[in-house]
């Protein structure tokens, strides 16, 4: 790689850039002039509204039934508010308070306790949703309580008691986070998810214009006839989309720094009570960077892939979401950053910017993320320089639609991975709606109608329609018979395998106490006997889902070659279960499943492993119910650890066995085609 | 110096069938001569061209430039290969003369030679009128120019132009046309494509005529006369598609 060359295309990148107003424009003009219009005049605009609703006062009527000298003070007290008008009497009332013509209407009555204390009750009928009836009950309350303060002062006196008996305790508050805590509470909460927003924005157009707008405007296969590497010109382009980012994160940041200070003048608290973290601010820049890179890289890797610009804008959309919820953590209190949540992506520097601005940052949690950012970020530069290289991507042609009909006639144009994930995605979300309201229904006639009515059958529909045939399509078919017990023998490690694997997550990412009560219920559905709970979260879901997954959505993957498929439908398998903390386990448990069907050709096995796996979850939960096997248990009902080391051994030595089962397989019916042709 | 050996292209199509855009093509092209690539549009003239220029890879074949083959020394290939098409475009926000020097660095030509290079190329397309005009304010033959002198900044030993006088005016036309006869005379191996017979035969010293993939006939002018006992290219062409015809439909009936 030739560095000046990648200076090169750098340098000219920026040019054509910064003679492009559009850009000129979002980057540094927009936030040089955005945020003093919304700090200083939005809350120049809002103390003036204030101020003029208390100029406007409000008209307030009094229906006094007490008409004793101390409800005669209440309403002198309350006439003494600045710009009200209190009448006590009038016509009309209702409908006037309808007209917005009075504000509120307070009503003197008074009680007696039981200790045989007279007490003044005042009903005020106000409307919360309107600022100024907002304003008005304010007014009237600290108004009316300053009245009482004079009431109880009357009373102590006519007692010979002073008037500070009543002060028995008194609060004095002494607050020891600094001035710049108090402004990192308010920064730390808003700052990241901001920054975040513009680091994308910033780039997402710039990286859309470097590549699928070169697509678009019939430049790219210039640059890619010329004799400069693929890896210069990526790298080129990734340093301007850094470089465009990183400038409008700056001038975003300088933006917000002198508008806020200007506005801290203007509100009138001294500078030096209200100092600006400024230190923070460059630890977060410092912070930044990795982040910058990595959304840079990620964006190229969009613009490369799209065809032209809309398409690009088309991806990048679900990423910008999916980047907005993981930054909005911090607006999340009682969040904060642990070794493990250092390792995702934007939560972690999210989280970090709190820590910073609240001056709380531990380094560790500062080098985790930088560290896991730039492993991410050096990995989506590798998938670029990839895609810079596939042909196929760099001229992607506009795809035909093909027409329903016409899928029914080509088994190949059906089963495209495009349809695949058009029906994962239906059916995920009618779980998600339809099933999840069934089960909150009614727990055990919900997850058998979800499996069956939303699960199982849809395929058979899907089949139907398109004239394809169940049995080849879904594999139902046996296995050899040597593969049953071979598939139970190899349950029983995995599901020690994928269980200490839940295990581990949760030790890196605790679960929610909630969570885990939640998970227990379903595997001991109320007072169900064990055989029913075995039919409905162990043989149910082995059928229904093994039919989806395996048996019908993998099909649509089955172009990519053999692995591909299994790790696909393993990980939508995975993301089915709609369970963060059960994604990793389960997405294993897939892989194993769809091996095992690849290997056999058989629905039948992956059926059975799964039947196993759920089984013996539910059977160890109803174990531990009955104390049962206390060795193989930790505190808190988790596996032992031991188990694992085993488990792995007696997996992998099963595995071989399979395999060596299934080669032979293979080779027998091989050599019976040879036998037939020589007959 | 190209030579296309059995070259094969497929694409997959969205119903999962195969295209054949290139068939078993094979033809060379040396240094002095013209060399034009003939057939209607869809042939497979311009995805043999991109197979050349290494933006495709050949699903099987082989092809060289210069000797370097395009699969595997494609770096090797670029740097001696004067590439240009209708999908070849300019920056728009740059000037004439900032892209023909970035194009000039890209290819590792010093500064001071593609300066003088530049110069010497606008002197004989005519172009110093624009030569520090930005591109979006440039007419279609204005930029055609530019592409060319783009597509020769590095002074490659050989030269593709896919189809360089498509829609340009007489004039121009006839600049670049002199402009590729130039090239060959300076020792240069040119391959041009085009679909208008009348060019093929002003320019080229020997014709590969392609259809549907296929290599249909190639040699000079002449040659191909003699063979189709016609004169004219356009009765020449259409002759050697009608014969390609009744072989498909001898091989179907036997």
């Amino acid at each position: 790689m030739n560095f000046k060359k990648v200076l090169r295309i750098y340098r000219k990148e920026l040019t054509e850039m910064l003679r492009d107003r559009r850009t000129l424009f979002t980057t540094i003009i927009l936030p040089v002039i955005l945020y003093p219009i919304i700090f200083i005049g939005l809350s120049s605009m809002m103390s003036r509204q204030e101020t003029k609703m208390t100029e406007e006062g409000a008209t307030v009527i009094v229906l006094d039934q007490i008409k004793d000298s101390n409800s005669k003070l209440l309403i002198s007290e309350l006439k003494q508010i600045p710009n009200f008008k209190i009448r006590e009497q009038a016509t009309f009332i209702d409908q006037l308070y309808k007209e917005k013509a009075i504000q509120a209407i307070v009503t003197i009555t008074d009680s007696t306790t039981a200790d045989g204390v007279l007490i003044y009750k005042a009903q005020i009928k106000y409307d919360k949703s309107n600022d100024r009836g907002d304003m008005t009950y304010g007014k009237l309350v600290s108004q009316l309580n300053a009245a009482e303060k004079k009431i109880v002062g009357l009373r102590l006196r006519t007692k010979g008691v002073p008037e500070s008996y009543v002060n028995a305790v008194a609060v004095i508050e002494k607050n020891t986070a600094s001035s710049q805590q108090m402004m990192g509470i308010f920064f730390g909460r808003f700052l990241p998810y901001m920054l975040i927003m513009m680091i994308i924005s910033g780039g997402a157009y710039v990286a859309t214009d470097l590549v699928a707008g070169e697509k678009e405007r019939k430049t790219l296969e210039t640059l890619l006839v010329s004799s400069a590497h693929r890896n210069e010109l990526v790298l080129g382009k990734y340093l301007t989309i850094m470089t465009v980012s990183a400038i409008n994160v700056l001038i975003n940041l300088l933006s917000i720094y002198f508008s806020v200070a200007k506005l801290l003048n203007v509100a009138g608290s001294s500078g030096a009570q209200f100092s600006f973290p400024l230190g923070s601010f460059a630890l977060i820049l410092i912070a930044l960077i990795p982040l910058i890179t990595l959304f840079a890289a990620v964006l190229l890797s969009i613009s490369t892939f799209s065809r032209n610009m809309k398409e690009a804008r088309a991806y990048e959309g679900p990423m910008i979401i999916v980047a907005m919820m993981l930054s909005m953590i911090s607006f999340l209190p009682g969040f904060d950053l642990s070794n493990g949540l250092a390792l995702i992506p934007i939560i972690n520097i999210s989280l970090l910017f709190k820590e910073i601005m609240l001056q709380q940052m531990q380094i560790n949690h500062f080098l985790i993320t930088i560290g896991s950012t730039l492993f991410l970020d050096i990995i989506a530069i590798f998938i670029t320089i990839r895609l810079f290289n596939t042909e196929s991507v760099l001229f992607r042609t506009e795809e035909e639609s093909v027409s329903l009909k016409s899928l029914r006639s080509h088994k190949k144009a059906f089963f495209s991975p495009y349809y695949g994930l058009l029906y994962y995605i239906a059916a995920l979300a009618a779980f998600y709606y339809i099933g999840f309201s069934w089960q909150k229904h009614d727990l055990v006639n919900g997850l058998m109608q979800t499996q069956l009515i939303l699960i199982f059958l849809p395929v058979f529909l899907i089949l139907r329609l398109f004239k394809q045939n169940p049995r080849e399509i879904l594999r139902l078919k046996p296995a050899k018979a040597i593969n049953y017990p071979l598939v139970i023998l190899m349950a029983f490690p995995m599901f020690v395998i994928a269980t200490s694997l839940a295990q581990l997550v949760n030790l890196v990412f605790p679960f929610p106490a909630e969570y885990l009560k939640s998970m227990n219920g379903l595997t001991n559905i109320g007072n169900l006997p064990i055989s029913k709970v075995l039919l409905l979260i162990a043989l149910l879901p082995a059928i229904c889902e093994e039919t989806m997954f395996r048996g019908f959505i993998m099909r649509f993957y089955e172009n990519y070659g053999k692995w591909a498929a299994i790790i696909i439908a393993a990980l939508l398998f995975g993301l089915f279960h709609l369970d963060m903390y059960r994604m990793i386990p389960v997405t294993v448990l897939g892989i194993w499943l769809g091996y095992l069907v690849m290997e056999t050709d058989s629905i039948h096995m992956s059926m059975l492993a799964h039947f196993m796996n759920n089984g013996l979850a539910v059977m160890v939960s109803y174990l531990m119910e009955k104390k049962m096997f206390p060795a193989l248990l930790m505190k808190g009902d988790n596996l032992s650890w031991w188990l694992l080391p085993p488990s792995l051994l007696l997996f992998i030595m099963f595995l071989y066995i399979f395999r060596q089962q299934n080669r032979k397989l293979v080779q027998n019916t091989d050599d019976d085609k040879e036998i037939l042709c020589a007959e | 110096m190209i030579v296309v050996d059995r070259l094969v292209k497929e694409f997959q199509q969205k119903s999962g069938e195969m295209l054949r855009a290139v068939d078993e093509l094979s033809f060379t092209a040396n240094h002095d001569e013209v060399v034009c690539l003939l057939g209607v549009n869809g042939a497979g003239k311009t995805t043999t061209m991109r197979i050349l220029s290494t933006v495709f890879m050949p699903t099987s074949g082989t092809a060289t430039i210069e000797g370097y083959d395009v699969k595997t020394q494609s770096q090797k290939v670029r740097e001696n290969l004067g590439f240009l098409s209708g999908d070849t475009g300019l920056y728009a926000r740059l000037s004439v003369r900032e892209i023909l020097r970035y194009f000039g660095d890209l290819y590792d030509v010093p500064a001071d030679v593609s300066d003088n290079r530049i110069k010497d190329m606008a002197e004989l397309l005519d172009m110093n009128d624009f030569l520090d005009k930005k591109i979006e304010f440039l007419s279609t033959g204005m930029k055609q120019k530019v592409s060319i002198v783009r597509s020769v900044i590095h002074n490659p030993p050989t030269l593709i132009l896919d189809e360089p006088t498509a829609g340009l005016d007489i004039l121009t036309a006839r600049n670049i046309v002199s402009f590729i006869r130039r090239c060959r005379d300076e020792g240069k191996c040119v391959l041009f494509s085009t679909h208008i017979m009348r060019e093929a035969e002003r320019l080229a010293d020997r014709i590969v005529m392609i259809h549907k993939g296929k290599l249909l006939a190639e040699g000079p002018l002449e040659q191909l006369r003699d063979m189709a006992s016609q004169r004219d290219l356009d009765d020449i062409f259409v002759f050697f598609v009608n014969q390609s015809n009744e072989e498909e439909v001898h091989e179907h009936e036997f």
